[in-house]
């Protein structure tokens, strides 16, 4: 279990970041490391180098931008249960991030890097799709372009990214008045990649009624899946019955590839109770 | 000198190596590899190939790389390891035993069997340019159909997997009495199920490694290993290369865990040294976590097709069972796992008839080896799961069904119609089983299920119980050594390596009762053939028994001749001497302490050129002796996705004297924990090519903090006359019985229907699919 042969360069700055991945069309970034490290020790992986953009302070940054929250690419898993300004502008990514791994993991692993990585299994990738976030990527080549989440995802372990373009920063659109959000996930043990997954925003009317929800769901296809069409919860006020029979018709748009009955399964209790858990965090947050 | 009037046994003493493993300053077998070049197996490739070629030129053509070898370059064509178990004649007679060696090759050169399969060796300058070359390595296979499926394997029609056996039944045993089919006749109810246990095995902190030393001036090579049987090692290196015992010294750092896939001797511990010898240079191989989960032994993997009949009170009329043990390519150890299986299918239970058959098969699985349990979980599993079936068809609850077939006081000891693996009879050496059940239910009640509910909305919460016996201590023999050093303290060493189990503890309280002397002045070494010339090793619950008695013969002997050298010092006659808590005492009151004595063997002092106080000794039990126990659990099953959660655990068992009362308890939660990763999560995976599927720690799921609750465990004292400490083994307790109680609880929080649990690790999606039916029924 030790990689190949590499060579290892560190980045002091994004726009040195983009120019060492410039000239060399088999360097990767190396982020936290925390996939890609393990890939090239099972030397799945064969960079003939790495970039390292761990270190660059300039994307480890968030700032609080009106309706929206811009946060760089290497901020750490662990920062979005912790930082008390993401845990309060986007407390589905806080609620999500605390099932990745383990601390350890979540100390050193980059939003960034989960996002470039892709897999359908991760958590952060669903929430990005789930809230709408828009990730921006730079190139010598390219220069710099804005891919909305739900178009970033292409299959397994494959993303927009282009070889040469760094992911730098991500803005994701904050929770307006009268949303409420929720997260669930089922694993064989805590920390484990989840069978399946949900994440849910409902918004109501001023009257308290349902004005529009936004669900997806993890690890049920080759990219996170956003559901959607079903019954129209539109000025409802649904019961946990309604809510089930929902996820119920949603879970058929999923088509895991193992398993499928019982990953369906897995993923309409999640998605029943990530927006029984929505929809209930919008009534407290002030929806009648 | 402090002395001691206390009895060290029996007490909880902190451990002495936790000391040193708790901060940083243990020395595993990598740290004890500086200086070396380093070696990397090139494995195979495939589960069962033919080798058509091995070119190692562009291997060795990079730059540091030492040598790339072959078997035949190493001298090892056509070598293989001995078997490592043999059962008495007395019983293979009765037991119809028999069985095939499979001459696995040490490096392989014509054929492989799994993947995995150690081909050649590459040795470099570091491991990162060992695992480069060894890429580059070109292994031409032909591959051929590989065997997945033990029963399969000994189909008639089965290809034959080593070459020079004419089938692949690895070994085949009988086990039987009574009439089993006239008590049949006689039934109210007869349980018949296919019940199967999964693949899977120790999986400890550190993996395997060799470091092999050439140490010219004294013309032998030293071998570090990550063992528990230096001595077996050891016996098996001079075998194959027809090295003298003194050219070989193996010896044991401290190791990160063992459980029986180390009670194994590897092709790894001949290849290292032999290259060592041959390249004249200290190597080092240092496995990895991948390699670990390829190509270590494994264990388990047996399926039984069982028979159970009762009366209409419950009541054993018969027990039949016909089971499948899969050792993968080769084991050496398929006697004992076959043969634990048969002997333990009887439980504590009072069974008048039996009939047992059972075979080992090969197949092109990595190699088996003795797993923590090695047949017992697999035998508890079968009768218990039946016992649990009959009880439903007799409206019974599990608790009586057992209560009714307990053996208790009136029935112990119960001598049993057949011999054990040593030859002698069996007899059950315990007190009342009845009541080491009835202390389990105390501790933790079906009851407790109704004291949870409320707190798990989610899920449907089952109580499950299940009993085990455990053969313990078996022989021949462990040989025990104590040693007075200049200082006036002690060192103790036996044939008995410690993989964690706190021999450095136990072995010193066990030495400082007889010596009369604190166990912190006792050093205890490692498992090392140079102070102990024959030993056996740390297995079958086996160590405290075996180990700690011959310590115990040793001490007391070196007390013994030790009274003698200090009436020399006190100018008296020895019979007036006693030894006590203060040293060495004459009648008249005078007093001579180890200390005193130990510097009288100086230059000029008054021992000067006696013979040394350094006692061997060995012991030899008569046979076994029995642990008993009893298993309850509450699990929680999640009613959305089939998931199940182990939420109380008990453990109540008829134990005998405890050297360490914290660390007996700390052996039977390890168990436990593993039987609940066997239970409900661990499994080594083979695609239909055979490829290996759980080589990483994301496939292979091992319990953790969050899947294994507090144990509560009982220990019942029921000392044994059979060795001169009492004890009774208790390594293995904790595994055996996990998986059928584990179950049970499963069963009964599904509930009703005709499903149950007959296949481990438990899949939750079989869970979540009786759950569903369950709620259809109930819907319609
Ligand atoms: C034991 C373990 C358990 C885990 N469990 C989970 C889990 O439950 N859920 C989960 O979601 N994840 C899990 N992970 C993965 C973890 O979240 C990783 O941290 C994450 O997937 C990758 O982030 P990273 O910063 O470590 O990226 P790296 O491993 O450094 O890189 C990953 C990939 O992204 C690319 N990359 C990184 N940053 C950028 C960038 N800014 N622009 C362009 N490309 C970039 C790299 O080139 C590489 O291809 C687990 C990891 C481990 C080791």
């Amino acid at each position: 279990m030790k990689p190949a042969p590499f060579a290892y360069v560190r980045a002091d700055t994004a726009a040195d970041a983009i120019a060492l991945i410039d000239e060399d069309p088999d360097a990767k970034f190396l982020a936290g490391g925390q996939s890609l490290l393990t890939l090239m020790n099972l030397r799945l992986a064969r960079p003939a180098r790495v970039v390292d953009i761990g270190g660059l302070g300039e994307l480890n940054r968030v700032f609080d931008d009106a309706d929206s929250v811009l946060v760089g690419a290497t901020v750490r898993h662990r920062a979005f249960e912790t930082d008390p300004l993401l845990r309060r502008l986007v407390p589905l990514a806080a609620d999500a991030a605390r099932h990745i791994g383990h601390v350890a993991i979540r100390n050193q692993g980059t939003l960034g890097g989960t996002l470039a990585h892709a897999d359908p299994a991760a958590e952060l990738p669903l929430v990005m799709v789930t809230l709408g976030a828009t990730m921006y990527a730079e190139s010598r080549r390219r220069g710099r372009r804005a891919i909305p989440a739900q178009d970033f995802f292409v299959s397994h372990y494959t993303s927009e990214l282009e070889p040469d373009e760094l992911l730098t920063w991500v803005r994701i659109p904050t929770l307006l008045p009268r949303e409420g959000w929720g997260f669930v996930e089922y694993a064989r043990r805590h920390g484990d990649f989840a069978i399946a997954g949900a994440a849910a925003v409902v918004g109501l009317r001023p009257d308290g009624t349902v004005e529009r929800v936004r669900a997806g769901l993890l690890n049920v296809g080759d990219r996170p899946l956003l559901v959607s069409g079903g019954a129209s919860m539109s000025g409802c006020r649904p019961d946990d019955e309604l809510w089930r029979d929902l996820a119920g018709e949603w879970v058929r748009q999923a088509n895991p590839p193992e398993n499928a009955d019982y990953v369906r399964d897995v993923a309409r209790a999640a998605l029943t109770r990530a927006l029984r858990a929505a929809y209930d965090r919008a009534v407290s947050a002030g929806g009648e | 000198m402090s002395g001691s009037d206390t009895s060290w046994l029996g007490q909880s003493l902190p451990r002495h190596e936790d000391q040193r493993l708790l901060t940083g300053r243990g020395r595993f077998l990598a740290d004890t590899a500086r200086g070396c070049v380093h070696a990397c197996f090139v494995r195979s490739t495939q589960a069962h190939a033919r080798v058509r070629s091995v070119k190692t030129g562009s291997a060795a053509a990079l730059p540091g790389v030492l040598a790339v070898l072959t078997a035949e370059d190493l001298g090892l064509d056509g070598a293989h390891l001995p078997m490592l178990h043999e059962p008495h004649p007395g019983f293979a007679e009765v037991t119809r035993f028999a069985m095939s060696d499979p001459r696995l090759p040490i490096l392989a050169s014509v054929r492989v069997h799994y993947v995995g399969q150690p081909i050649a060796v590459v040795v470099a300058e570091s491991r990162h340019v060992a695992e480069d070359a060894a890429e580059l390595v070109e292994v031409e296979y032909e591959t051929l159909p590989p065997v997945l499926d033990p029963t399969a394997a000994l189909a008639p029609d089965a290809p034959t997997l080593h070459a020079h056996l004419p089938t692949n039944e690895a070994a085949r045993i009988e086990v039987g009495f009574g009439d089993v089919d006239e008590a049949r006749r006689a039934a109210a109810v007869t349980v018949s199920d296919t019940l199967r246990i999964g693949r899977h095995g120790a999986v400890p902190l550190e993996c395997r490694g060799v470091v092999a030393r050439v140490d010219d001036r004294r013309d032998r090579v030293e071998v570090w290993t990550s063992t528990q049987i230096p001595h077996l090692v050891q016996q098996a290196l001079c075998r194959v290369t027809g090295w003298a015992r003194d050219e070989v010294r193996v010896a044991v750092p401290d190791v990160g865990g063992g459980f029986g896939t180390k009670a194994n001797v590897y092709a790894e511990e001949v290849v290292v040294p032999v290259a060592a010898r041959k390249l004249g240079r200290d190597i080092a191989w240092v496995e990895d976590r991948q390699e670990y989960l390829m190509s270590a032994a494994q264990g388990r993997d047996q399926v039984h097709h069982a028979t159970l009949a009762v009366d209409a009170n419950g009541r054993v009329l018969s027990w039949e069972d016909d089971f499948v043990v899969d050792v993968g390519a080769s084991s050496l150890w398929t006697a004992g796992i076959i043969a634990n299986t048969a002997i333990h299918l009887m439980g504590p239970y009072r069974v008048p008839a039996m009939r047992v058959t059972g075979r080992a098969a090969y197949t092109n699985k990595t190699i088996v080896a003795q797993y923590r349990g090695a047949g017992r979980p697999e035998a508890c599993f079968a009768l218990e799961r039946c016992l649990d079936a009959a009880a439903r068809r007799l409206g019974m609850s599990p608790e009586e069904i057992r209560r009714v077939n307990l053996l208790t006081a009136d029935d112990l000891p119960y001598p049993r119609p057949i011999p054990y693996r040593d030859g002698v009879p069996i007899s059950y050496d315990g007190r009342d089983y009845r009541a080491c059940f009835d202390s389990c239910l105390e501790m933790l009640p079906r009851t407790v299920c109704d004291e949870l509910r409320e707190n798990y909305p989610e899920h449907d919460l089952g109580y499950g119980v299940a009993t085990y016996m455990e053969a313990t201590g078996r022989g021949p023999y462990e040989t025990g050594r104590v040693r007075l050093l200049p200082s006036g303290r002690f060192e103790v060493a036996t044939g008995a390596a410690s993989a964690g189990q706190g021999h450095e503890t136990t072995f010193a309280q066990v030495a400082a009762d007889a010596l009369r002397v604190s166990p912190d002045r006792i050093r205890v070494g490692n498992g090392d053939t140079d102070p102990v010339t024959y030993g056996v090793g740390t297995f079958a619950s086996r160590s405290a028994v075996l180990a700690g008695s011959a310590v115990h013969l040793a001490a007391t002997r070196l007390a013994d001749r030790a009274c003698g050298y200090a009436a020399m010092l006190l100018d008296t006659d020895a019979a007036g001497v006693v030894l006590g808590a203060g040293g060495f005492r004459a009648d008249d009151g005078r007093v001579v302490d180890w200390t005193d004595l130990a510097a009288a063997f100086g230059p000029g002092g008054r021992l000067e050129g006696q013979p040394s106080l350094d006692e061997l000794a060995q012991f030899r039990p008569q046979t076994v002796t029995w642990t008993m126990g009893v298993h309850a659990v509450v699990v929680g099953v999640h009613r959305d996705t089939g998931l199940t959660s182990v939420l109380r655990y008990a453990v109540a068992h008829e134990g005998g004297a405890e050297i360490n009362p914290r660390i007996v308890e700390g052996q039977v939660i390890g168990g436990v924990a593993q039987g609940i990763g066997g239970a409900l999560l661990e499994e080594f995976r083979y695609s239909p090519e055979g490829q290996p599927t759980s080589t990483t720690f994301a496939d292979y799921l091992l319990p953790g903090m969050c899947e294994v609750p507090q144990i509560a465990v009982k220990h019942l004292y029921v000392p044994t006359a059979g060795n001169p400490i009492g004890v009774r083994g208790a390594g293995e307790s904790g595994a055996i019985a996990a998986y059928a109680a584990i179950a049970a609880a499963v069963d009964d929080a599904v509930g009703g229907g005709d499903w149950r649990v007959t296949s481990v690790p438990i899949a939750p999606e079989q869970v979540r699919a009786a759950i569903a039916r369950r709620s259809a029924a109930v819907a319609s």
